[in-house]
């Protein structure tokens, strides 16, 4: 195995049911250093991925390889060495912050001076005596990030993470996160549908979709796929002419436009001339809005 | 990762959940209820004035064990894994560095040590009911009275393994159901139906049916196969172990 990546699955798959594949060859590579963003519409087999990840189920077909390590032959000395949060907080409500940090010190070996600086470091240190079902879900997020911390994990799993945080909680959250991958050199993989969130973190992205992977690679690889698909919406006063002339564009009706492929924006001048040089007026000439969130539509539409 | 790091953690779970207060009320049930029947009751016949003091501490808890206990441990078995289901917290156990073998044990440990409170408890309250009758009636030189530890141990032990089946049963039903309604009704018609088995129907399946197993140690005509049941119930316990630890290990879960 490759000494940069943490993670590494070839030909993952899984079912929960014997006609219904939830996952299919499932080829997930998470360097060492990264934040990695597990992106998809919710039941795109996501969460499935990492409770494989995590052994929470056993992998049925394909090969997880954790450190270097084959997660069915040593999955407690890799868990030892990861954190993790799967969906919503998994939290004792009776406890405090510090007895809940307290019931896992030892199981993972953690010293108790551990806990304080967890604590410190999602901002938690004055929690006092409150029990946890008494903390408002930011909190609570914040505690579980602190638990996912207390092995002092060189990779830390996080599932939906901001799910239910408001916008200052997702600010806030985004920071810690990049936080403790450039000051604790954690390597990092959190899933999510909220791409636009995502985008703002990671350094690299995975894409899946109907239990499928349509996209791996760095942000700026996934940039690049952005750009190549970039389109131009045209509305002029004869768009069937509009649409011979550009024939070479690959146009396509939308509405009462036309949408041409714009593998450069240079060309935007050309195309201007042609038309006005046959006489079409030009009512709208606007590059169509194509980021992340359209890229991920347009993938995932592929696909369906 | 060892079993007794494990079991540390289950014990700093149960910190402040009902389940330590309901040890301490479900051991106070036989003490209190011996304690009304002597003082209010019609007192104590002459023959049993010179032994009363090993009349409470051994005849009596065979009320316990009829009653406070069955229900006892029907309740904490399931209390104990409801931790988890309540605070959506099975997915943070299996994902932390423990074998699925030590988190099962140190569960099963976990109720096991209740159930010892729970004796401790009820013996402690027991000798605090004689002290206050002691008070009461001082002619009855309670505490000059020898004590039959030998007694008072047998028909704890006896109490407790004729009653390790039905614990082993309701701990895999309350480590397998999310609903804790289900283990807790299931404890509840297995006794009704085991006491009925035994007390009006005299059937000969109770000998066969673990939730019948508790009213041996109660009735004198039945203490004759009391060996047999123990025998019977650690036999279960070990199967319904084994049957749980299958289902636990295979169990998806998601709360």
């Amino acid at each position: 195995m490759d000494n940069t990546l943490v993670i590494k699955t070839s030909g993952l798959s899984y079912q929960y049911s014997r006609d219904l594949k939830t996952l299919s060859d499932i080829s997930l590579q998470v360097e060492r250093g990264s934040i990695y963003g597990f992106l998809g519409p919710n039941g795109s087999g996501k969460t499935t991925t990492l409770s494989l990840l995590l052994g929470l189920l056993k992998s049925q077909q394909g090969d997880i390889e954790i450190f270097g390590q084959h997660l069915s032959a040593n999955r407690i000395n890799i868990l030892k060495k990861i954190g993790s949060l799967i969906e919503s907080p998994s939290l004792y409500g009776h406890l405090t912050a510090k007895e809940n940090l307290e019931v896992y010190r030892a199981v993972y070996g953690a010293s108790k001076e551990r806990i304080a600086e967890v604590l410190n470091i999602v901002g938690l240190e004055d929690s006092g005596k409150k029990t946890a079902k008494k903390f408002s879900l930011g909190m609570k997020q914040r505690l579980s990030i602190a638990l996912a911390l207390l092995p002092n994990p060189e990779l830390l799993i996080l599932d939906e993470p901001s799910n239910g945080l408001d916008p200052a909680g997702i600010i806030e959250f985004r920071e810690l996160i990049k936080k403790l991958n450039r000051e604790y050199n954690m390597t990092i993989m959190i899933s999510s549908h909220l791409l636009g969130e995502v985008e703002k973190m990671v350094s690299h992205v995975g894409i899946i979709y109907k239990g499928k992977m349509l996209f791996q690679g760095t942000l700026p690889e996934l940039h690049q796929l952005q750009h190549t698909g970039s389109k131009l919406l045209i509305k002029t006063s004869d768009n069937e002419a509009a649409t011979k002339l550009l024939s070479g564009y690959e146009p396509q009706t939308e509405g009462d436009s036309i949408s041409i492929l714009l593998p450069d924006q240079k060309e935007v001048g050309a195309i201007q001339r042609t038309l006005n040089q046959n006489n079409i007026d030009i009512y709208l000439l606007q590059p169509k809005k194509n980021d992340l969130e359209q890229l991920f539509i347009d993938l995932t539409s592929a696909q369906s | 990762m060892t079993l007794l790091t494990t079991f540390r953690s289950e014990i700093l779970k149960t910190k402040r959940t009902a389940s330590f207060y309901l040890t301490i009320i479900a051991a106070a049930f036989g003490p209190f209820l011996t304690l009304l029947d002597v003082v209010m009751g019609e007192g104590i016949p002459m023959d049993d004035r010179a032994v009363i003091l090993n009349k409470l501490l051994v005849d009596r808890f065979e009320m316990t064990g009829l009653v406070a206990m069955p229900f006892f441990i029907i309740l904490i078995c399931t209390l104990l894994q409801q931790v988890e289901y309540k605070n959506n917290a099975w997915k943070q156990v299996l994902t932390s560095p423990q074998t699925r073998a030590n988190i099962f044990i140190a569960k099963f440990m976990n109720v096991q040590l209740l159930i010892a409170v729970f004796m401790i408890t009820n013996l402690l309250l027991m000798f605090g009911s004689a002290a206050i009758l002691h008070f009461k009636d001082p002619s009855l030189r309670l505490f000059n009275q020898s004590l039959d530890w030998n007694g008072i141990l047998q028909i704890r032990a006896t109490g407790y393994m004729v009653l390790l089946a039905m614990c082993t049963i309701q701990f895999w039903l309350g480590l397998r159901f999310k609903n804790f309604i289900i283990p807790i009704s299931i404890g509840i018609c297995g006794w009704f139906l085991g006491t009925l088995l035994v007390i009006p129907m005299k059937s000969p399946i109770a000998a066969f049916f673990p939730y019948s197993f508790h009213v041996y140690t109660n009735l004198p005509a039945l203490k004759p196969e009391l060996t047999k049941i123990c025998w019977a119930s650690f036999g279960y316990a070990a199967l319904f172990l084994l049957v749980g630890f299958w289902d636990f290990r295979r169990k998806r879960m998601n709360g």
